[in-house]
């Protein structure tokens, strides 16, 4: 009668298996060891999953590439941000020695509180062949929030954040800040932000339009720097409140909240940190083919995204065989079409050898959003982590619950 | 020898209490700076800032209010469809209708009360469409409101089922329709009898778990993340928000905050609950 108690109770403490590291001793340094050590295994890679297009592009394209020519089986794990902090720190905190994750797709903040565990490999970068293409002199590619990547992560494409609006309601998007707070006035309700990673990039892009100068907030973080100018940010955001979605009294939770608000006529504004995202939705019929995107006079951030192997992955090789490919010239041009993706290329295009500059050519180009060269015109660098982590919590203090 | 018992008992040792007594040793160890990869050593200060926060008493205020204002209102509901149909409820067509909720997880239901009740939804485009506000924004704001209205919505839309599930059972299991009966026989009013004998009893044997449902209310996540707003914020989802957004230095604290509320929590139970061994053995004779 018993019996199944005991087999379950046997099985659960038989089931905890010893950690053993493969790689332990192996010299990654040399491309052509990891070249050897890499195929024909498996490994998980942690992504954010929120993207029909995204999703397509690495089960359709990526994945079946690297199947056939390395013989490598990628199993993708829905996470993505703090997600990906929280596995990686549990590990690390319980002295595992083998990772249940071998690559990850990052950003800056996450890259910033990943450095701060010690939880990434590396450096790694420059083993990879496809490296010498990336133009790492841009500082919107070698700079992650203005960190030194260090070779800790590899760039693997680069967006800007643009504004999103229904141009049939809106015929004149406002371009600066005294604009928004007139059509603000004279649209109440229409016009929000969210209360996460997308609506902080607004508010580091209006804390770089109120300096003098844009560099004066570039580098390290500086608390005297954030007092001057986060005060006018502060009395800014406190004038347009009261015209804000809701009265400002409450803000949609993220992006996809606002796509929905925007979607649904809500609002007549979006935001998003992909500059084709407003191609994408219109394509997936999401959004009504009259929104477009722009960036206003006071610029926007743009910024890299990343991938990053774990410290304590037990396939660093064959992540490095993966990430190598995703960074190839056929990858990164097939991302780049906005009818696949649309993501920015990393790559110094112009220098890639003609064979591989092919791939780039007769890419369509985008409809509802402005080119990539107008949107670099107004292009403002990633802040330091610590500049968003502070706007969040004054967000919190000074508008949400003042 | 009585083996199956014990292994029972060592079961809900391994299963249940291990786990629940190892988390919150972690959570204390890590709120007092003895764990955590960026732990400095002991400390008090996370525990002096949880005491002191604000918002942190204002969000156990207001989980508490939503938990009892959702478990009042489903009581009524519930306790009005008991006594009026129970028959119906026990076996007819009524019974899937009233017991659909319950196949809906929270997520679910709360994605749908935003279709419903939202400013753009389905309620707002009819009442537009009908002339009855001249834009969708006219449309009262029920959800992310100040007053929870929508999370009071949606959670008494998931435990009404189950008290009315509930309260029909102990209506037939304590003879209720006969006490009734006698009440009345000895002539007591309709209104007396049950104000006296139906309600009383249905509520000294429902007690206990309408307390833990109210703790259920004020705990849940999903439905408060999707329909509630920043400020004021239910516990769970300002927990969560210290420990998982950008700023590690915020872990501890969050940790401080969860077992500040699992103490809070014990400690109503200890005052109101008192789970006696009657409550945990029922009926048996």
């Amino acid at each position: 009668m018993h019996k199944p108690i005991i087999t379950i109770i046997l099985i659960c403490f038989l089931g905890c298996k010893t950690d053993k590291n493969h790689e332990k001793n192996v010299d990654l340094s040399d491309w052509s060891v990891v070249d050897a050590k890499g195929q024909n295994q498996s490994m998980n890679m942690m992504m954010w999953k929120g993207d029909p297009k995204i999703n397509a592009y690495m089960n359709d394209f990526v994945l079946p590439k690297v199947k056939s020519q390395y013989g490598i089986d990628v199993n993708i794990v829905s996470g993505q941000g703090n997600m990906i902090v929280q596995s990686l720190m549990t590990e690390l905190q319980a002295n595992k020695s083998e990772s249940e994750i071998d690559l990850v797709w990052i950003n800056g903040e996450t890259f910033y509180q990943l450095r701060q565990i010690d939880a990434l490999y590396g450096p790694w970068t420059s083993v990879l062949p496809n490296t010498k293409y990336i133009n790492f002199d841009n500082p919107f590619i070698g700079k992650d929030f203005q960190q030194d990547i260090d070779g800790y992560e590899l760039p693997w494409g680069n967006v800007q954040m643009t504004w999103i609006y229904d141009s049939a309601k809106v015929k004149n998007p406002p371009q600066n800040k005294a604009e928004l707070l007139d059509f603000a006035k004279a649209h109440p309700g229409q016009f929000t932000f969210d209360n996460h990673f997308t609506g902080l990039t607004f508010l580091k892009s209006l804390l770089i339009s109120f300096a003098e100068n844009p560099k004066e907030l570039y580098g390290d973080f500086d608390e005297a720097t954030y007092q001057k100018y986060s005060q006018q940010i502060w009395n800014y955001i406190n004038q347009l409140k009261p015209y804000l979605w809701q009265e400002g009294e409450a803000f949609p939770e993220n992006v996809p909240q606002m796509h929905q608000l925007f979607a649904s006529g809500e609002i007549w504004f979006s935001m998003s940190n992909n500059d084709s995202e407003v191609d994408n939705k219109i394509n997936e019929g999401l959004f009504q083919n009259t929104a477009r995107a722009y960036v206003p006079d006071f610029g926007s951030i743009q910024n890299s995204h990343y991938l990053g192997i774990p410290k304590l992955s037990q396939h660093k090789a064959t992540a490095m065989l993966v990430a190598n490919f995703m960074i190839s010239a056929q990858a990164q041009a097939h991302k780049s079409k906005p009818e696949v993706w649309g993501d920015g290329s990393i790559l110094d295009i112009e220098n890639l050898p003609e064979n591989q500059k092919q791939h780039f050519q007769y890419i369509a180009k985008r409809r509802y959003a402005p080119l990539r060269s107008e949107l670099d015109q107004n292009a403002l660098m990633e802040l330091h982590p610590e500049y968003m982590i502070r706007l969040a919590e004054d967000f919190r203090t000074k508008i949400i619950n003042p | 020898m009585k083996v199956y018992p014990v292994l029972i008992k060592l079961l809900f040792g391994l299963l249940i209490v291990l786990p629940l007594v190892a988390g919150l040793s972690y959570a204390l160890s890590y709120s007092l700076g003895l764990s955590g990869l960026l732990s400095k050593g002991f400390t008090l200060d996370y525990w002096q800032k949880a005491l002191t926060s604000q918002n942190l008493w204002v969000s156990f205020l207001y989980s508490l209010s939503i938990g009892l204002v959702s478990v009042v209102t489903s009581l009524c509901i519930a306790v009005s469809m008991a006594l009026s149909w129970n028959k119906s409820i026990q076996q007819g067509r009524l019974s899937y209708f009233i017991f659909l909720p319950l196949c809906f997880p929270a997520t679910v239901m709360a994605f749908l009360v935003l279709q419903w009740l939202s400013p753009s939804g389905w309620f707002s485009r009819i009442a537009f469409e009908l002339g009855f506000i001249c834009s969708l924004n006219d449309f009262p704001n029920v959800v992310r409101d100040f007053y929870g209205v929508g999370i009071i919505f949606c959670s008494v839309l998931l435990i009404t089922p189950f008290f009315t599930i509930l309260m029909s059972n102990i209506y037939r299991n304590e003879n209720l329709l006969e006490l009734e009966k006698l009440s009345k026989t000895l002539g007591a009013s309709s209104r007396k009898t049950l104000r006296c004998v139906t309600l009383p009893i249905l509520f000294k044997k429902s007690k206990m778990t309408l307390l833990l449902f109210v703790i259920f209310v004020m705990s849940s996540y999903e439905v408060p993340l999707i329909l509630g707003r920043q400020y004021p914020q239910m516990v769970s989802v300002a927990i969560v928000q210290k420990i998982q957004k950008f700023n590690l230095n915020d872990i501890p604290l969050g940790f401080a905050m969860s077992v500040l509320y699992v103490l809070l929590v014990i400690l109503v139970l200890v005052l109101f609950g008192k789970p006696s061994r009657k409550y945990l053995k029922p009926n048996i004779k």
